[in-house]
């Protein structure tokens, strides 16, 4: 009975809790969502030099998209790095009243703690662990339109050059039915128009953040 | 239905399983296959050419790193060395590392060509024997130096720093025509300016009626021991590497051009082929880089200019080559240090910064490519041997040199241990008076070579040097694997030059 109540308690902490992450989320489980979106706005909080946090940039959304991508077993070792670092204060507790919680339940002063731990840890593994995580979150971070055009690194607008290769290979997952560039479309690469730094920014780019 | 002369086949189009009869098959469109179809297709032999990955049209190209990454590069860019943990990138689609490169292209310094020759029995892998096959690879590929109308703030600091300190530098010669100086190379050209063999080699072997069927994954070459008969494999999926079908190419001479990863991964699946020296998967060596963040007053505008497009040879003697460099902000960043608002105002100095790095010739550190016993990808073991971390100190403390030269107020190295930015080249002498472990250092690993090496003698090399197998008269390797060492400069050219010789010798052989 004791041990029922022991084992009700601890699944509860694992398991329960997390709100629903937004319907186009379609890798992530809710609890891996609440784990990345909780650690983005540890390592990238609200205001300061940058003014999105991991939140507004959508951190937890794009490392959805990415890991979709990822071949299958880094996808794995990606959720169980996540699942570690979400679930390590539930036996080394982040300082402070109530530090036997789940990362994402802490509150803001006890993430950045626990960060602090993994970060300037003395064993080389924990400090892997968290590089690790910093890289999944500052590529997602940085892939965001609205950071990388406050940074002033959004990529341009190119004009396309078509060349030969353009006449035979189809967009992947066509077959050459889908090729739709013609000869007259062939550009002369050998003149170029070098890149003005205020060239117009590449469309997919230049939105503000809806 | 059998594939037509001049026809490249992509993964929407095949419905039944493919055989085909060729004079040669060459395994993988890289560097150093795309240029062996194409040279043997030009001289009217019967070649197809067969790659695993996708051609990227450019509605394929993903300007978002993460995802380029994932569709290019073999383990979604995340593959690394196990010993000392590097990152090393090998691409997967047509044109191989072409593709993603910076169209950097060095000839192979003379001192390296002698050492070559001296240390590995070889007689005609002379300068003199060479430069004919980097010309004729050059005027193919239009590689010229980079104009300054390109370079950006970036490069011409370096250069500026180096003229301060009365270092050489140069322009770095490229195979790219009309570049517009967008600094995306790494995630392929949508200028299409980078000659990448997907839209110079294998356009040109299709113009001479080469066959080439994508999405065609080799898993075996057929034969004996002594001699191939063609290779064989599956159909794959773009991406997924779902199996969608069966392939066998019957040839006369087979060509291993899958990469120094890929090719052991191939001959070890084939029953230990080419192997009798056991020199296969082993030698496997780097130009491990290390960078630094410059962070200068002005606004350098980083990602504009050639992605990398200066550079300075004076220290290859001492086993560095220096150059500058961008990469997608997020891969860039991914190495810097910190979290919360530290992290936030670092990245906030991008702007004002310049990277510039380093790859260092260090041919004492040396690892080996291991078969898993399912599946292609490699296990890579390699260690940063102590006596190369020397080199790397050197090569961060004179890229530190040439930044406070050109003017920068401080330098971000990443390496633990030393102040995290320097503000003076006081604060750099730690890298020269201190010693540092190889795990201090950062590194990252995308030249790769000497897998298959080739020697005179058959008991200590893979092959020739003309690429020939010792112990397989038919069988050729014509990637960075037969290089014998680092060759201390960018590779992609000396393996085109080295390809180009070697489809002479095939077409010669026919
Ligand atoms: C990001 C990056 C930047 C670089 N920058 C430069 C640079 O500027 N200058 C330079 O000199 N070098 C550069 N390099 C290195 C250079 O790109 C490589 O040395 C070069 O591509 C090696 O050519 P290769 O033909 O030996 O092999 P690869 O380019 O690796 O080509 C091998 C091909 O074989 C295919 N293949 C593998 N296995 C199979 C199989 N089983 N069946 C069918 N196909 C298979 C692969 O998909 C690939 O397309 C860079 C590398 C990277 C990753
Ligand atoms: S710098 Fe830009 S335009 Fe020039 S070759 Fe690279 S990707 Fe193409």
């Amino acid at each position: 009975m004791c041990a029922g109540l022991v084992a009700l308690l601890a699944a509860r902490r694992v398991w329960v809790g997390y709100p629903p992450p937004p319907a186009h989320v379609r890798v992530l489980g809710r609890r891996e969502f609440g784990f990345l979106t909780a650690a983005a706005d540890t390592v990238f909080p609200p205001g300061g030099a940058i003014s999105a946090s991991g939140s507004d940039a959508e951190v937890a959304e794009r490392t959805d998209v990415w890991i979709g991508e990822v071949a299958p077993f880094l996808r794995v070792l990606m959720r169980l790095l996540f699942f570690l670092v979400e679930h390590a204060t539930l036996f080394f507790p982040a300082p402070g009243r109530r530090g036997f919680r789940r990362f994402s339940s802490l509150d803001a002063a006890q993430r950045e703690a626990v960060m602090s731990g993994w970060a300037e840890s003395s064993l080389g593994p924990r400090r892997l662990v968290f590089e690790s995580l910093r890289a999944v979150l500052t590529m997602s971070y940085l892939s965001d339109p609205a950071v990388l055009r406050e940074l002033g690194v959004a990529p341009r607008d190119i004009e396309p050059g078509y060349c030969e290769a353009d006449l035979l290979f189809p967009p992947i997952g066509h077959g050459p039915d889908a090729i739709r560039i013609e000869p007259e479309d062939l550009r002369d690469v050998e003149a170029p128009a070098t890149l003005a730094c205020d060239a117009p920014l590449d469309p997919r780019y230049a939105a503000p953040r809806a | 239905m059998s594939v037509s002369a001049g026809e490249v086949r992509v993964f929407a189009q095949y419905a039944d399983d493919v055989v085909e009869t060729a004079e040669v098959v060459v395994v993988g469109s890289g560097p150093g296959g795309a240029i062996v179809a194409k040279e043997l297709a030009e001289r009217g032999r019967d070649v197809v050419l067969l790659e695993e990955g996708p051609p990227f049209s450019l509605d394929d190209l993903e300007i978002d790193p993460a995802l380029s990454m994932s569709r290019t590069m073999r383990e979604s860019g995340l593959r690394a060395t196990r010993g000392s943990v590097m990152p090393t990138m090998q691409a997967i689609c047509l044109g191989g590392g072409s593709l993603v490169n910076s169209a950097i292209c060095v000839r192979a310094p003379d001192f390296v060509l002698d050492e070559w020759c001296e240390r590995y029995g070889l007689t005609k892998t002379t300068r003199a024997d060479l430069d004919p096959h980097y010309s004729a690879v050059g005027r193919f590929l239009g590689i010229a130096p980079t104009p300054d109308e390109v370079q950006g703030r970036r490069n011409l600091l370096f250069r500026q720093g180096c003229d301060a300190l009365g270092y050489s530098s140069e322009p770095i010669s490229r195979n790219v025509r009309g570049c517009r100086g967008s600094g995306e190379c790494f995630t392929g050209c949508r200028a299409r300016a980078k000659q990448s063999m997907d839209i110079s080699a294998v356009p040109a072997a299709v113009r001479a009626g080469c066959r080439v069927l994508t999405s065609a994954r080799v898993e075996r070459v057929t034969g004996s021991a002594d001699r191939a008969e063609g290779v064989r494999g599956s159909i794959v999926e773009p991406f997924t590497g779902r199996v969608a079908g069966r392939f066998e190419v019957h040839a006369r001479r087979v060509v291993l051009a899958a990469g120094c990863m890929a090719t052991p991964v191939l001959l070890e699946k084939s029953g230990g082929l080419a192997n009798r020296s056991r020199q296969v998967g082993r030698n496997l060596r780097f130009h491990p880089g290390v960078a630094i963040v410059a962070g200068f007053d002005e606004h350098v505008d980083p990602h504009f200019g050639a992605t990398q497009g200066y550079q300075s040879l004076q220290f290859l003697r001492d086993g560095y080559k220096l150059e500058g460099l961008w990469a997608p902000a997020a891969v860039l960043a991914v190495r810097t240090r910190g979290f919360g608002h530290v992290l936030k105002e670092r990245l906030a100095q991008l702007p004002h910064s310049a990277v510039w790095d380093a790859i260092g010739s260090c041919n004492r550190s040396i690892g080996e490519v291991r078969v898993r016993r399912r599946g292609l990808d490699p296990k890579l073991l390699w260690r940063l041997h102590p006596a190369d971390v020397p080199i790397l100190a050197r090569a961060l403390y004179t890229l530190s040199e040439i930044a406070f030269a050109a003017g920068a107020h401080s330098v971000v190295t990443g390496v633990p241990g030393v102040p995290t930015e320097f503000h003076s080249l006081d604060d750099a002498q730690v890298l020269r008076n201190r010693s540092f472990r190889p795990s201090d250092f950062q590194t990252g690993g995308n030249h790769a070579f000497c897998t298959t090496r080739m020697h005179g003698d058959r008991e200590r090399g893979v092959v020739d040097e003309f690429g020939r197998c010792h112990d397989v008269a038919n069988l050729y390797i014509a990637d960075t694997g037969v290089f014998p060492q680092c060759p201390s400069v960018n590779p992609m050219w000396t393996g085109m030059a080295l390809a180009h010789r070697t489809a002479g010798l095939i077409a010669e052989s026919l």
